[in-house]
């Protein structure tokens, strides 16, 4: 049974490289309520490569939390996957998660044993009344066949790797023994107990301080390094996706904005909204330092813009194009691409 | 007031005057166990903290969670009762008071000119008042306005000098976004024209572009109102573009001041080198660069380390660390402005600021 993959999908999959861990298209997640239908994420495209880090950056209401909320299946009630696929590829075959049952089996085969996720509240990831270890040691006992002892020595071994003081007295603690810092780290041992192929964090350091976030990333680097997995940097914080990542995702309400090597998106931002993000931001070097915000604040969900979602805020807006239809992503650069008509695409408008 | 004893960064001007004087400000909170509620311990969230604020700058007390920052805020306005030590408030051409002895009737004068904006402007406005009554309020209270006319008046004005539209104001937050409302609250901290401000992380809920705002908008108001403010925050980015001088906190103690420049180029405390290493830099150039990385957590203010708290985590680290607590001293040489480390090393180690990236141009 467990070779029962869809196979709707299987025509698109051919034309994915073969060192593709993760390819999402054209994904749309939308929540249902009340006062009406918000497009959370709105056609989204990208591709985790195996081994690397791909940064999603944006702010508030961007869709990068439900972007990966979709790839887990963990999504709100009142939110659905209504268009898109999400290819991952399992043992070499491209199955599309948008078409497996939330809580079925192949997904609850996948998820925490080749998707893991890591949270920006250490507490959402664990029970404050079962210890560490034994969540540790549940995770593994479920993915892998071992007994309790092999787990108890494996979950130990895990949490050195993330660099608990004390690791054989760390496990048998809860989460209201250990500091934020700690439980950060006990979370990346959980995560990383059944060594996944993928690591999804969300926000993971910002909730911590700034020396404990520089440690939290130093981690990730290193384990990383180590196990070669792939990890999915989901942040609104432009000096963590520098730091961090080897190509990023610019989102901006639910639409994909710019998509590049992240030396390219930073050092040649294209999009007038990636340009004023980085240009919003302080800089830490000596002298006078000058930032530009970017005009007006998000739309609410409700009200969305018409054409470009960014047009009222942006500087470069052009009347007549901007708000009549949405602007196509435009290859800009090898693996570069920015959704702007500034860049292209009118033509094809007509 | 005795003059002050401790010197603080624009001593070469002498036109400047002291606002507000922090002098060996102390806040315990008591650690109480069991059931009669016995007290077992002190937490010292502030431990010894003095320093100057001088009319018209911005001063940014930095640090990360639990190093007394907001602590130190809430006691200089007397949110919070100090446990010890004074803060002397001069007004121009009146004799200074010392805040912490003051009764109820006359703290609430002292304090039209000592206001506070919070972080998180979704908590701090009440939603089911409309934004007249939310900046009227402190006008209302303190009889400041005569009549309905005058009070609408002075409300626009608020409003307009906050860059929102005084046609707003019998509207409610929830019609308002996180920056407006950022924008409501800095109008009602001004509505009683006051001296201080006290801003306490608040650009820190705040999204990057939205955040830009908000920091440019406190500038231009000091500019056109000559505000003082105490920045609290632990952006040490934002912190470099918008304060004058810095004093960075842990374990409730100051344990470096100096002009923001020469702090952030020249450190000369090792945890302000470590905070100044550990902040991420948006520009991925820089990612190599050697950092260091503190081991770790931030010292426990109910069980503090000896000598200097910082000893444990700290790479210098020596005998004469843990055994002697250092005093907050100026190291800067003669003649330049004042520097205060409380390192006994300070003079010795050569410590590591920020440099200038070879980052490409942008938009290029």
């Amino acid at each position: 049974m467990s070779n029962s993959y869809p196979t709707s999908t299987l025509d698109s999959a051919l034309e994915i490289p073969a060192n593709t861990l993760l390819s999402v298209r054209n994904l749309q997640t939308h929540f249902f309520s009340r006062e009406g239908t918000v497009k959370a994420v709105d056609g989204v495209t990208f591709d985790v490569k195996q081994g690397e880090i791909l940064g999603i950056a944006g702010e508030s209401g961007c869709g990068k939390s439900v972007t990966s909320q979709s790839i887990m299946r963990i999504l709100p009630k009142n939110a659905k996957i209504v268009g898109g696929e999400i290819l991952y590829n399992h043992q070499g075959q491209f199955i599309d998660l948008t078409t497996v049952e939330p809580d079925g089996k192949m997904i609850r085969g996948i998820r925490g044993k080749e998707i893991a996720m890591i949270f920006q509240e250490p507490m959402t990831a664990f029970s404050p009344v079962h210890t560490i270890g034994n969540q540790i040691i549940e995770t593994i006992r479920i993915h892998q066949p071992m007994s309790q002892e092999e787990a108890r020595a494996k979950a130990i071994e895990m949490l050195y790797r993330v660099g608990m003081p004390n690791p054989g007295r760390n496990i048998d603690q809860y989460t209201f023994n250990l500091s934020g810092g700690m439980r950060q780290r006990a979370m990346v041992a959980l995560a990383l107990s059944c060594q996944p192929k993928l690591l999804i964090a969300d926000e993971p350091t910002t909730a911590v301080d700034v020396t404990i976030q520089a440690q939290i990333l130093r981690l990730l680097r290193e384990i990383q390094a180590d196990l070669g997995m792939a990890i999915i940097m989901i942040t609104h914080d432009l000096g963590v996706i520098a730091e961090l990542t080897d190509r990023v995702l610019i989102m901006y309400l639910g639409k994909e904005v710019e998509y590049g090597p992240v030396k390219n998106v930073f050092h040649h931002p294209r999009h007038p909204y990636t340009r004023g993000l980085l240009a919003s931001i302080p800089k830490m070097v000596p002298g006078r330092i000058e930032i530009e915000p970017i005009e007006g604040s998000v739309p609410s969900p409700y009200a969305m813009p018409t054409g470009c979602k960014f047009h009222p805020r942006c500087r470069d807006f052009m009347r007549g194009v901007c708000e009549v239809s949405e602007p196509p992503l435009i290859p800009i650069a090898p693996g570069h691409e920015v959704s702007c008509y500034l860049y292209g695409g009118r033509e094809e408008r007509a | 007031m005795t003059a002050p004893t401790i010197p603080h960064g624009k001593a070469g001007s002498s036109n400047e005057r002291v606002i507000i004087s922090v002098r060996n400000l102390v806040k315990y909170f008591p650690i109480e166990a069991g059931f009669l509620r016995r007290q077992v311990g002190l937490v010292k969230a502030v431990d010894d903290v003095s320093f100057d604020l001088v009319e018209g700058e911005t001063l940014a007390l930095v640090g990360e969670s639990g190093c007394g920052k907001t602590t130190t805020s809430r006691c200089v306005i007397q949110a919070l009762k100090p446990t010890a030590g004074q803060v002397l408030f001069q007004m121009d051409g009146t004799p200074a008071v010392d805040l912490t002895q003051l009764d109820k009737k006359a703290l609430k004068v002292a304090r039209r000119n000592i206001r506070m904006i919070y972080q998180d402007p979704y908590s701090s406005l009440n939603p089911r008042m409309t934004l007249l009554q939310i900046i009227g309020e402190p006008l209302v209270i303190n009889r400041a306005v005569k009549g309905r006319a005058e009070l609408e008046e002075r409300v626009a004005e608020l409003l307009r000098m906050v860059r929102l539209d005084p046609g707003a104001m019998n509207r409610y937050p929830h019609a308002f976004s996180g920056g407006q409302r950022q924008r409501i609250a800095i109008a009602r901290a001004l509505s009683l024209s006051p001296k201080v401000v006290i801003a306490d992380e608040a650009v820190s809920a705040l999204d990057v572009s939205v955040q830009a705002q908000i920091l440019n908008l406190l500038k231009e108001l000091q500019k056109e109102l000559g505000l003082t403010y105490l920045f609290v925050a632990h952006n040490l980015a934002v912190v470099k573009y918008e304060a004058d001088r810095v004093a960075v906190m842990y374990a409730g103690k100051i344990v470096e001041t100096a002009e923001t420049e020469a702090l952030y180029i020249t450190p000369k405390h090792p945890y302000t080198e470590a905070l100044l290493s550990a902040a991420p830099n948006p520009d991925p150039d820089t990612r190599n660069r050697p950092r260091i990385v503190l081991t770790g957590d931030v010292a426990d203010a109910g069980n503090l380390p000896t000598g200097c708290a910082f000893h444990p985590r700290c790479q210098y680290a020596q005998d004469r660390c843990r055994q002697e607590t250092p005093e907050l001293v100026n190291v800067a040489n003669a003649g330049e402005p004042a520097h205060l480390s409380a390192c006994h090393f300070a003079k010795e180690l050569e410590l590591v600021g920020i440099v200038a990236t070879v980052g490409e141009a942008r938009n290029g």
